[in-house]
Protein backbone atom coordinates (compact mmCIF):
# COMPACT_ATOMS: atom_id res chain seq x y z
CA UNK A 1 0.00 0.00 0.00
CA UNK A 2 1.15 3.47 -1.03
CA UNK A 3 2.04 5.42 1.68
CA UNK A 4 -0.23 8.40 2.59
CA UNK A 5 1.29 11.73 1.92
CA UNK A 6 1.23 13.87 5.27
CA UNK A 7 0.01 16.86 3.14
CA UNK A 8 -2.30 14.89 1.56
CA UNK A 9 -4.32 14.98 5.02
CA UNK A 10 -3.60 18.34 5.71
CA UNK A 11 -0.28 17.91 7.61
CA UNK A 12 2.71 19.10 7.62
CA UNK A 13 5.21 16.59 7.70
CA UNK A 14 6.99 17.92 10.72
CA UNK A 15 3.85 18.83 12.59
CA UNK A 16 3.58 15.24 12.15
CA UNK A 17 7.14 14.53 13.73
CA UNK A 18 6.42 16.73 16.32
CA UNK A 19 3.37 15.17 17.21
CA UNK A 20 4.63 11.84 16.91
CA UNK A 21 8.17 12.48 19.34
CA UNK A 22 5.53 13.78 21.97
CA UNK A 23 3.15 10.35 21.68
CA UNK A 24 6.06 8.43 22.11
CA UNK A 25 7.33 10.87 25.00
CA UNK A 26 4.19 10.89 26.65
CA UNK A 27 4.17 6.61 26.84
CA UNK A 28 8.15 6.26 27.42
CA UNK A 29 8.34 4.13 30.83
CA UNK A 30 4.66 3.27 30.36
CA UNK A 31 4.82 -0.63 30.39
CA UNK A 32 1.23 -0.99 31.33
CA UNK A 33 -1.75 -1.69 28.85
CA UNK A 34 -5.23 -1.60 30.41
CA UNK A 35 -7.91 -2.77 27.82
CA UNK A 36 -11.26 -2.04 27.90
CA UNK A 37 -14.56 -3.66 26.42
CA UNK A 38 -16.24 0.09 25.51
CA UNK A 39 -14.61 3.68 25.06
CA UNK A 40 -16.64 4.83 27.96
CA UNK A 41 -14.74 3.22 30.64
CA UNK A 42 -11.12 3.93 28.76
CA UNK A 43 -12.09 7.64 29.21
CA UNK A 44 -13.46 7.28 32.49
CA UNK A 45 -10.29 5.30 33.51
CA UNK A 46 -8.22 7.94 32.13
CA UNK A 47 -10.16 10.57 34.32
CA UNK A 48 -10.21 8.59 37.30
CA UNK A 49 -6.37 7.92 36.89
CA UNK A 50 -4.93 11.85 36.19
CA UNK A 51 -6.84 12.93 38.59
CA UNK A 52 -5.15 10.65 41.31
CA UNK A 53 -2.05 11.66 40.24
CA UNK A 54 -0.60 8.70 37.83
CA UNK A 55 0.49 8.52 34.42
CA UNK A 56 -2.09 7.87 31.86
CA UNK A 57 -2.02 7.89 27.88
CA UNK A 58 -4.84 6.89 26.22
CA UNK A 59 -3.52 5.19 22.77
CA UNK A 60 -4.46 3.44 20.31
CA UNK A 61 -5.47 -0.62 21.22
CA UNK A 62 -3.06 -2.96 20.41
CA UNK A 63 -4.96 -5.42 18.39
CA UNK A 64 -2.73 -7.92 19.23
CA UNK A 65 -4.13 -8.03 22.74
CA UNK A 66 -7.63 -7.25 22.55
CA UNK A 67 -10.28 -6.53 19.82
CA UNK A 68 -12.20 -4.50 21.81
CA UNK A 69 -13.13 -1.19 22.05
CA UNK A 70 -10.46 1.09 19.52
CA UNK A 71 -8.88 2.61 22.70
CA UNK A 72 -6.34 1.52 25.56
CA UNK A 73 -4.63 3.05 28.18
CA UNK A 74 -0.89 2.68 29.00
CA UNK A 75 0.15 3.49 32.54
CA UNK A 76 3.02 2.71 34.82
CA UNK A 77 3.31 -0.72 35.22
CA UNK A 78 5.18 -0.27 38.68
CA UNK A 79 2.67 0.91 40.60
CA UNK A 80 -0.10 -1.89 38.94
CA UNK A 81 -2.02 -2.13 42.14
CA UNK A 82 -2.35 1.44 42.74
CA UNK A 83 -4.09 1.70 39.25
CA UNK A 84 -6.16 -1.38 40.20
CA UNK A 85 -7.58 -0.24 43.27
CA UNK A 86 -8.38 3.51 41.67
CA UNK A 87 -10.08 1.64 38.68
CA UNK A 88 -12.17 -0.60 40.85
CA UNK A 89 -13.11 2.42 43.16
CA UNK A 90 -14.16 4.26 40.30
CA UNK A 91 -16.66 1.21 38.62
CA UNK A 92 -14.33 1.42 35.95
CA UNK A 93 -14.91 -1.95 34.20
CA UNK A 94 -11.56 -3.02 32.37
CA UNK A 95 -11.03 -6.33 30.16
CA UNK A 96 -7.44 -6.73 31.25
CA UNK A 97 -3.89 -5.21 32.30
CA UNK A 98 -1.24 -6.39 30.88
CA UNK A 99 2.40 -5.89 30.71
CA UNK A 100 3.40 -4.79 27.43
CA UNK A 101 7.06 -3.77 27.64
CA UNK A 102 6.36 -3.53 23.38
CA UNK B 1 -43.81 43.74 19.89
CA UNK B 2 -41.53 41.88 22.84
CA UNK B 3 -42.40 38.37 23.10
CA UNK B 4 -42.97 37.25 26.44
CA UNK B 5 -41.29 33.29 26.01
CA UNK B 6 -43.62 30.82 28.00
CA UNK B 7 -43.60 27.87 26.88
CA UNK B 8 -40.33 26.23 28.44
CA UNK B 9 -42.06 23.14 29.10
CA UNK B 10 -42.42 22.33 25.68
CA UNK B 11 -38.47 23.29 25.11
CA UNK B 12 -36.36 25.61 27.30
CA UNK B 13 -35.46 28.63 25.74
CA UNK B 14 -33.04 30.93 26.41
CA UNK B 15 -29.90 28.69 26.48
CA UNK B 16 -26.76 29.44 29.16
CA UNK B 17 -24.89 30.95 27.20
CA UNK B 18 -22.64 28.28 27.22
CA UNK B 19 -24.50 25.61 24.97
CA UNK B 20 -24.31 27.18 21.84
CA UNK B 21 -20.37 27.57 21.91
CA UNK B 22 -20.47 23.90 22.86
CA UNK B 23 -22.14 23.11 19.75
CA UNK B 24 -20.22 25.78 17.96
CA UNK B 25 -16.81 24.27 19.18
CA UNK B 26 -17.42 20.79 18.59
CA UNK B 27 -18.95 21.13 15.18
CA UNK B 28 -16.28 24.18 14.14
CA UNK B 29 -13.17 21.47 14.89
CA UNK B 30 -14.17 18.72 13.64
CA UNK B 31 -15.07 16.51 16.38
CA UNK B 32 -14.48 12.60 15.77
CA UNK B 33 -16.97 9.86 17.00
CA UNK B 34 -16.70 8.07 20.28
CA UNK B 35 -15.82 5.22 20.61
CA UNK B 36 -15.12 4.49 16.71
CA UNK B 37 -11.15 5.29 16.89
CA UNK B 38 -8.42 6.01 18.66
CA UNK B 39 -7.01 9.11 17.28
CA UNK B 40 -7.61 12.33 19.11
CA UNK B 41 -10.60 13.54 17.40
CA UNK B 42 -12.31 10.56 18.37
CA UNK B 43 -10.39 10.34 21.92
CA UNK B 44 -11.93 14.17 22.24
CA UNK B 45 -15.33 13.60 21.21
CA UNK B 46 -15.70 10.72 23.88
CA UNK B 47 -14.75 13.07 26.29
CA UNK B 48 -17.29 15.38 25.68
CA UNK B 49 -19.83 12.49 26.25
CA UNK B 50 -17.79 10.91 29.27
CA UNK B 51 -18.11 14.76 31.02
CA UNK B 52 -21.43 15.25 29.70
CA UNK B 53 -22.44 11.82 31.73
CA UNK B 54 -21.15 12.24 35.02
CA UNK B 55 -22.38 16.03 34.91
CA UNK B 56 -25.73 14.19 34.76
CA UNK B 57 -24.96 11.59 37.28
CA UNK B 58 -24.09 14.03 39.59
CA UNK B 59 -27.07 16.49 39.02
CA UNK B 60 -29.43 12.97 39.54
CA UNK B 61 -27.12 10.95 42.01
CA UNK B 62 -26.00 8.46 40.22
CA UNK B 63 -23.16 6.64 41.39
CA UNK B 64 -22.18 5.12 38.58
CA UNK B 65 -22.04 7.40 35.46
CA UNK B 66 -22.69 4.09 32.68
CA UNK B 67 -25.74 3.76 34.45
CA UNK B 68 -26.92 6.81 32.42
CA UNK B 69 -27.62 6.13 28.98
CA UNK B 70 -28.61 8.77 25.62
CA UNK B 71 -31.59 8.66 23.57
CA UNK B 72 -33.07 11.24 21.27
CA UNK B 73 -35.50 12.57 23.99
CA UNK B 74 -37.86 11.69 27.02
CA UNK B 75 -40.33 9.75 24.89
CA UNK B 76 -37.49 7.13 23.42
CA UNK B 77 -36.05 6.83 26.98
CA UNK B 78 -39.45 5.69 28.35
CA UNK B 79 -40.32 3.50 25.11
CA UNK B 80 -36.79 1.53 25.94
CA UNK B 81 -38.07 1.16 29.70
CA UNK B 82 -41.62 -0.13 29.14
CA UNK B 83 -40.89 -1.89 25.84
CA UNK B 84 -38.28 -3.53 26.94
CA UNK B 85 -39.37 -4.54 29.94
CA UNK B 86 -43.42 -5.76 29.71
CA UNK B 87 -44.27 -9.01 28.41
CA UNK B 88 -47.35 -10.49 27.38
CA UNK B 89 -48.89 -11.64 30.93
CA UNK B 90 -47.35 -8.62 32.79
CA UNK B 91 -49.36 -5.76 34.60
CA UNK B 92 -48.43 -2.16 34.56
CA UNK B 93 -49.63 0.62 36.79
CA UNK B 94 -49.60 3.79 35.82
CA UNK B 95 -51.21 7.08 36.16
CA UNK B 96 -54.40 9.40 34.78
CA UNK B 97 -51.91 12.45 34.55
CA UNK B 98 -49.31 11.05 31.89
CA UNK B 99 -48.21 12.16 28.99
CA UNK B 100 -48.82 10.06 25.46
CA UNK B 101 -44.92 9.45 25.89
CA UNK B 102 -46.27 6.96 28.45
CA UNK B 103 -49.77 6.32 27.68
CA UNK B 104 -49.20 5.23 24.18
CA UNK B 105 -46.43 3.03 24.52
CA UNK B 106 -48.42 0.92 27.34
CA UNK B 107 -51.50 0.95 24.97
CA UNK B 108 -49.73 -0.30 22.27
CA UNK B 109 -48.44 -2.93 25.11
CA UNK B 110 -51.73 -3.83 25.73
CA UNK B 111 -52.94 -4.67 22.10
CA UNK B 112 -49.67 -7.80 22.91
CA UNK B 113 -51.39 -8.80 26.19
CA UNK B 114 -49.92 -6.19 28.67
CA UNK B 115 -52.49 -5.71 31.59
CA UNK B 116 -52.42 -1.75 32.53
CA UNK B 117 -54.29 -0.55 35.19
CA UNK B 118 -54.73 3.46 35.33
CA UNK B 119 -54.83 4.82 38.57
CA UNK B 120 -57.35 8.42 38.90
CA UNK B 121 -55.35 11.15 40.43
CA UNK B 122 -57.92 14.11 42.05
CA UNK B 123 -59.13 17.32 39.56
CA UNK B 124 -55.65 19.07 40.83
CA UNK B 125 -53.41 16.22 39.51
CA UNK B 126 -52.54 14.58 42.98
CA UNK B 127 -52.28 10.94 43.36
CA UNK B 128 -52.71 9.69 46.26
CA UNK B 129 -49.35 6.82 47.06
CA UNK B 130 -52.07 4.43 48.34
CA UNK B 131 -54.03 4.63 45.47
CA UNK B 132 -50.94 2.98 43.54
CA UNK B 133 -50.64 0.56 46.18
CA UNK B 134 -54.21 -0.56 45.74
CA UNK B 135 -53.41 -1.07 42.10
CA UNK B 136 -50.60 -3.38 42.25
CA UNK B 137 -51.01 -7.49 42.00
CA UNK B 138 -48.81 -10.65 41.92
CA UNK B 139 -48.24 -10.32 38.45
CA UNK B 140 -47.37 -5.88 38.28
CA UNK B 141 -44.41 -5.87 36.74
CA UNK B 142 -43.75 -2.00 36.74
CA UNK B 143 -45.13 1.00 37.86
CA UNK B 144 -44.99 4.17 35.02
CA UNK B 145 -45.72 7.75 36.43
CA UNK B 146 -45.38 10.83 35.32
CA UNK B 147 -42.99 13.08 38.08
CA UNK B 148 -44.68 15.99 37.27
CA UNK B 149 -47.53 16.48 34.99
CA UNK B 150 -46.51 18.39 31.77
CA UNK B 151 -50.33 20.35 31.85
CA UNK B 152 -50.72 21.51 34.97
CA UNK B 153 -47.15 21.08 37.33
CA UNK B 154 -48.56 19.10 39.88
CA UNK B 155 -45.89 16.73 41.51
CA UNK B 156 -45.91 13.62 42.90
CA UNK B 157 -44.71 12.18 45.91
CA UNK B 158 -42.41 9.89 44.02
CA UNK B 159 -39.93 8.38 46.44
CA UNK B 160 -43.22 7.02 48.38
CA UNK B 161 -44.52 5.32 45.29
CA UNK B 162 -40.48 4.18 45.47
CA UNK B 163 -41.06 2.67 48.82
CA UNK B 164 -43.71 0.85 47.61
CA UNK B 165 -42.45 -0.80 44.73
CA UNK B 166 -39.08 -1.89 45.80
CA UNK B 167 -40.02 -4.15 48.66
CA UNK B 168 -42.59 -5.82 46.25
CA UNK B 169 -40.03 -6.46 43.01
CA UNK B 170 -41.61 -4.29 41.11
CA UNK B 171 -39.85 -2.21 38.64
CA UNK B 172 -40.62 1.64 39.33
CA UNK B 173 -40.33 4.77 35.77
CA UNK B 174 -40.23 7.92 37.06
CA UNK B 175 -40.42 10.08 34.08
CA UNK B 176 -38.65 12.88 34.40
CA UNK B 177 -39.39 15.15 31.76
CA UNK B 178 -40.54 18.21 33.53
CA UNK B 179 -38.44 17.75 36.44
CA UNK B 180 -34.82 17.22 36.14
CA UNK B 181 -32.90 20.52 36.38
CA UNK B 182 -36.33 22.48 37.96
CA UNK B 183 -36.44 20.05 41.07
CA UNK B 184 -33.03 18.30 43.08
CA UNK B 185 -33.76 14.78 42.51
CA UNK B 186 -31.80 11.86 43.75
CA UNK B 187 -32.52 8.40 42.09
CA UNK B 188 -31.38 6.65 45.20
CA UNK B 189 -34.25 8.76 47.47
CA UNK B 190 -36.80 8.30 44.93
CA UNK B 191 -36.06 4.66 44.78
CA UNK B 192 -36.49 4.69 40.72
CA UNK B 193 -35.60 1.66 38.75
CA UNK B 194 -35.57 3.66 35.76
CA UNK B 195 -35.67 7.64 35.43
CA UNK B 196 -36.01 8.80 32.29
CA UNK B 197 -34.82 12.76 31.46
CA UNK B 198 -35.15 15.44 28.68
CA UNK B 199 -32.06 17.45 27.66
CA UNK B 200 -33.93 20.33 26.18
CA UNK B 201 -36.56 21.26 28.97
CA UNK B 202 -35.12 21.78 32.19
CA UNK B 203 -31.75 21.01 31.67
CA UNK B 204 -31.59 23.67 29.58
CA UNK B 205 -29.59 22.13 26.75
CA UNK B 206 -30.27 21.45 22.65
CA UNK B 207 -32.83 19.09 21.40
CA UNK B 208 -32.23 15.82 20.42
CA UNK B 209 -30.88 14.43 23.53
CA UNK B 210 -32.90 13.07 26.69
CA UNK B 211 -31.98 9.24 28.17
CA UNK B 212 -32.61 6.94 30.70
CA UNK B 213 -31.29 5.93 34.18
CA UNK B 214 -31.04 2.03 34.77
CA UNK B 215 -30.74 0.84 38.09
CA UNK B 216 -30.32 -2.88 36.55
CA UNK B 217 -29.32 -3.19 32.89
CA UNK B 218 -30.39 -7.05 33.43
CA UNK B 219 -33.72 -6.12 33.36
CA UNK B 220 -34.38 -4.44 30.51
CA UNK B 221 -33.76 -5.17 26.68
CA UNK B 222 -32.39 -2.97 24.08
CA UNK B 223 -34.51 -0.90 22.07
CA UNK B 224 -32.27 -0.73 19.00
CA UNK B 225 -29.37 -3.14 18.54
CA UNK B 226 -26.46 -2.21 16.55
CA UNK B 227 -23.22 -0.67 16.24
CA UNK B 228 -21.02 0.21 19.07
CA UNK B 229 -17.60 0.73 18.64
CA UNK B 230 -17.05 -1.80 21.00
CA UNK B 231 -16.76 -5.62 21.36
CA UNK B 232 -16.62 -5.39 17.04
CA UNK B 233 -15.34 -9.09 16.75
CA UNK B 234 -18.88 -10.08 17.59
CA UNK B 235 -22.52 -9.99 16.37
CA UNK B 236 -24.30 -10.30 19.37
CA UNK B 237 -24.66 -7.08 21.13
CA UNK B 238 -22.81 -6.16 23.65
CA UNK B 239 -23.89 -6.85 27.94
CA UNK B 240 -22.02 -3.75 29.69
CA UNK B 241 -22.81 -0.06 29.82
CA UNK B 242 -23.81 2.18 28.40
CA UNK B 243 -22.54 0.30 25.15
CA UNK B 244 -26.10 -1.73 25.70
CA UNK B 245 -28.30 0.64 24.65
CA UNK B 246 -26.75 3.15 22.62
CA UNK B 247 -25.90 1.65 19.28
CA UNK B 248 -25.31 3.95 16.52
CA UNK B 249 -23.41 7.38 16.55
CA UNK B 250 -24.56 9.57 19.45
CA UNK B 251 -25.60 13.04 18.68
CA UNK B 252 -22.31 14.45 20.29
CA UNK B 253 -22.89 18.27 19.44
CA UNK B 254 -26.16 18.05 21.28
CA UNK B 255 -24.24 16.05 24.35
CA UNK B 256 -21.61 18.76 24.18
CA UNK B 257 -24.10 21.87 24.37
CA UNK B 258 -26.33 19.82 27.23
CA UNK B 259 -22.38 19.52 28.78
CA UNK B 260 -22.33 22.99 28.73
CA UNK B 261 -25.85 23.33 30.60
CA UNK B 262 -24.82 21.04 32.83
CA UNK B 263 -21.95 23.13 34.08
CA UNK B 264 -24.50 26.11 33.83
CA UNK B 265 -27.37 24.45 36.42
CA UNK B 266 -24.50 22.81 38.93
CA UNK B 267 -23.18 26.46 39.25
CA UNK B 268 -26.49 27.79 39.87
CA UNK B 269 -28.19 25.01 41.72
CA UNK B 270 -30.86 23.35 41.23
CA UNK B 271 -32.69 24.47 44.29
CA UNK B 272 -32.34 28.18 43.22
CA UNK B 273 -33.66 27.17 40.12
CA UNK B 274 -36.63 25.43 41.77
CA UNK B 275 -37.12 28.55 44.21
CA UNK B 276 -36.97 30.89 41.22
CA UNK B 277 -39.61 29.09 39.51
CA UNK B 278 -41.89 28.80 42.60
CA UNK B 279 -41.53 32.58 43.14
CA UNK B 280 -43.07 33.26 39.47
CA UNK B 281 -45.77 30.85 40.09
CA UNK B 282 -46.66 32.85 43.41
CA UNK B 283 -46.89 36.23 41.05
CA UNK B 284 -48.98 34.91 38.78
CA UNK B 285 -51.04 33.02 40.93
CA UNK B 286 -51.61 36.38 42.91
CA UNK B 287 -52.16 38.11 40.01
CA UNK B 288 -54.82 35.83 38.60
CA UNK B 289 -56.65 35.04 41.65
CA UNK B 290 -58.04 38.90 41.42
CA UNK B 291 -59.96 37.93 38.26
CA UNK B 292 -62.95 35.24 38.69
CA UNK B 293 -62.85 34.87 34.61
CA UNK B 294 -59.62 32.94 34.84
CA UNK B 295 -59.82 29.06 35.76
CA UNK B 296 -56.32 28.11 37.15
CA UNK B 297 -55.90 24.41 36.96
CA UNK B 298 -53.35 22.64 39.44
CA UNK B 299 -52.86 22.57 43.34
CA UNK B 300 -53.20 26.32 43.40
CA UNK B 301 -51.54 27.24 46.75
CA UNK B 302 -48.26 26.96 44.97
CA UNK B 303 -46.74 24.14 46.36
CA UNK B 304 -46.06 20.86 44.95
CA UNK B 305 -46.28 22.05 41.49
CA UNK B 306 -43.17 22.68 39.35
CA UNK B 307 -42.98 25.80 36.71
CA UNK B 308 -46.23 25.22 34.90
CA UNK B 309 -49.29 26.68 34.82
CA UNK B 310 -52.80 25.90 32.97
CA UNK B 311 -55.43 28.52 32.85
CA UNK B 312 -58.90 28.86 30.92
CA UNK B 313 -59.89 32.24 30.53
CA UNK B 314 -64.34 32.40 30.33
CA UNK B 315 -65.80 32.96 27.21
CA UNK B 316 -62.74 32.03 24.87
CA UNK B 317 -61.80 29.31 23.83
CA UNK B 318 -58.05 27.89 24.47
CA UNK B 319 -57.28 28.36 21.01
CA UNK B 320 -58.29 32.16 20.63
CA UNK B 321 -57.31 32.73 23.86
CA UNK B 322 -53.77 31.57 23.45
CA UNK B 323 -53.68 33.55 19.64
CA UNK B 324 -54.67 36.87 21.69
CA UNK B 325 -52.10 36.67 24.37
CA UNK B 326 -49.76 36.56 21.94
CA UNK B 327 -50.85 39.18 19.52
CA UNK B 328 -52.38 41.68 22.07
CA UNK B 329 -49.82 41.17 24.53
CA UNK B 330 -47.06 39.23 22.87
CA UNK B 331 -47.17 36.11 25.41
CA UNK B 332 -46.13 32.98 23.47
CA UNK B 333 -47.57 29.99 25.24
CA UNK B 334 -49.28 25.95 24.64
CA UNK B 335 -52.59 25.84 23.74
CA UNK B 336 -55.37 22.86 23.81
CA UNK B 337 -54.67 19.54 24.10
CA UNK B 338 -50.69 19.17 25.78
CA UNK B 339 -49.95 15.64 24.36
CA UNK B 340 -51.88 14.24 27.45
CA UNK B 341 -55.43 13.46 26.89
CA UNK B 342 -56.39 11.76 29.87
CA UNK B 343 -54.70 14.39 31.82
CA UNK B 344 -57.22 17.06 30.69
CA UNK B 345 -60.08 14.43 31.32
CA UNK B 346 -58.63 14.14 35.15
CA UNK B 347 -58.66 17.83 35.49
CA UNK B 348 -61.90 18.10 33.37
CA UNK B 349 -60.65 20.10 30.42
CA UNK B 350 -61.01 17.45 27.57
CA UNK B 351 -61.63 18.15 24.61
CA UNK B 352 -60.93 21.67 24.42
CA UNK B 353 -57.67 21.79 26.78
CA UNK B 354 -55.96 24.71 28.13
CA UNK B 355 -53.76 28.11 28.15
CA UNK B 356 -50.34 26.57 29.17
CA UNK B 357 -47.44 29.28 30.37
CA UNK B 358 -44.18 27.37 31.64
CA UNK B 359 -41.08 29.48 32.41
CA UNK B 360 -37.61 28.86 33.51
CA UNK B 361 -34.74 29.99 35.23
CA UNK B 362 -34.09 32.96 32.94
CA UNK B 363 -38.31 34.14 32.97
CA UNK B 364 -37.58 37.52 35.34
CA UNK B 365 -41.19 38.62 37.49
CA UNK B 366 -40.86 41.30 35.25
CA UNK B 367 -42.07 39.48 32.53
CA UNK B 368 -44.41 37.04 34.51
CA UNK B 369 -46.27 40.19 35.54
CA UNK B 370 -46.26 41.32 32.21
CA UNK B 371 -47.92 38.05 31.18
CA UNK B 372 -50.27 38.07 33.98
CA UNK B 373 -51.43 41.66 32.75
CA UNK B 374 -51.80 40.16 29.81
CA UNK B 375 -54.13 37.24 30.98
CA UNK B 376 -56.24 39.76 33.27
CA UNK B 377 -56.72 41.86 30.31
CA UNK B 378 -58.10 39.59 27.85
CA UNK B 379 -60.02 38.13 30.70
CA UNK B 380 -61.61 41.61 31.74
CA UNK B 381 -62.20 41.69 27.65
CA UNK B 382 -64.23 38.38 27.38
CA UNK B 383 -66.31 39.23 30.63
CA UNK B 384 -67.37 42.49 28.87
CA UNK B 385 -67.87 40.97 25.14
CA UNK B 386 -70.24 38.32 27.28
CA UNK B 387 -72.12 41.23 29.24
CA UNK B 388 -71.19 40.17 32.36
CA UNK B 389 -70.83 41.67 35.28
CA UNK B 390 -67.88 43.71 34.52
CA UNK B 391 -70.10 44.98 31.39
CA UNK B 392 -70.68 48.51 32.97
CA UNK B 393 -67.28 49.19 34.26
Amino acid sequence: MPAVRPAALGLRSSAVGRRHRRVEANIRGLEGVVTFFGSHHALRAEKLLLGAGQRAVLVPGPREISPNCGVALRFDHQLRDQVQGILEEGLVQFEAIHHYPG
Amino acid sequence: MRQLYFDNAATSWPKPPGVLKALGRYLSRGGGNPGRSGHARAIEAGRIVLETRELLAELLGVRDPAHLVFAKNATEAINLALLGTLRPGDHAVTGSMEHNSVARPLTALQDKGVEVTVVQADAAGRLAPEAVAAALRDNTRLVALNHASNVCGTVIDAAAVGRLCRPRGVLFLLDAAQTAGCLPLAVQELGVDFLAFSGHKGLLGPQGTGGLYIRDPAAVRPLAFGGTGSRSDREEQPEFLPDRFESGTLNVHGLAGLGAALRYLRGRGVEDVAAHDRGILSILLEMLKQEPGITAYGPGDGEGQVGVLSVNIAGLSPSEAGRRLEAEAGVLTRIGLHCAPRAHRTLGTFPDGTVRLSWGPFTREAQARAAGRGLLRLARDAGRAAGGPRAAE
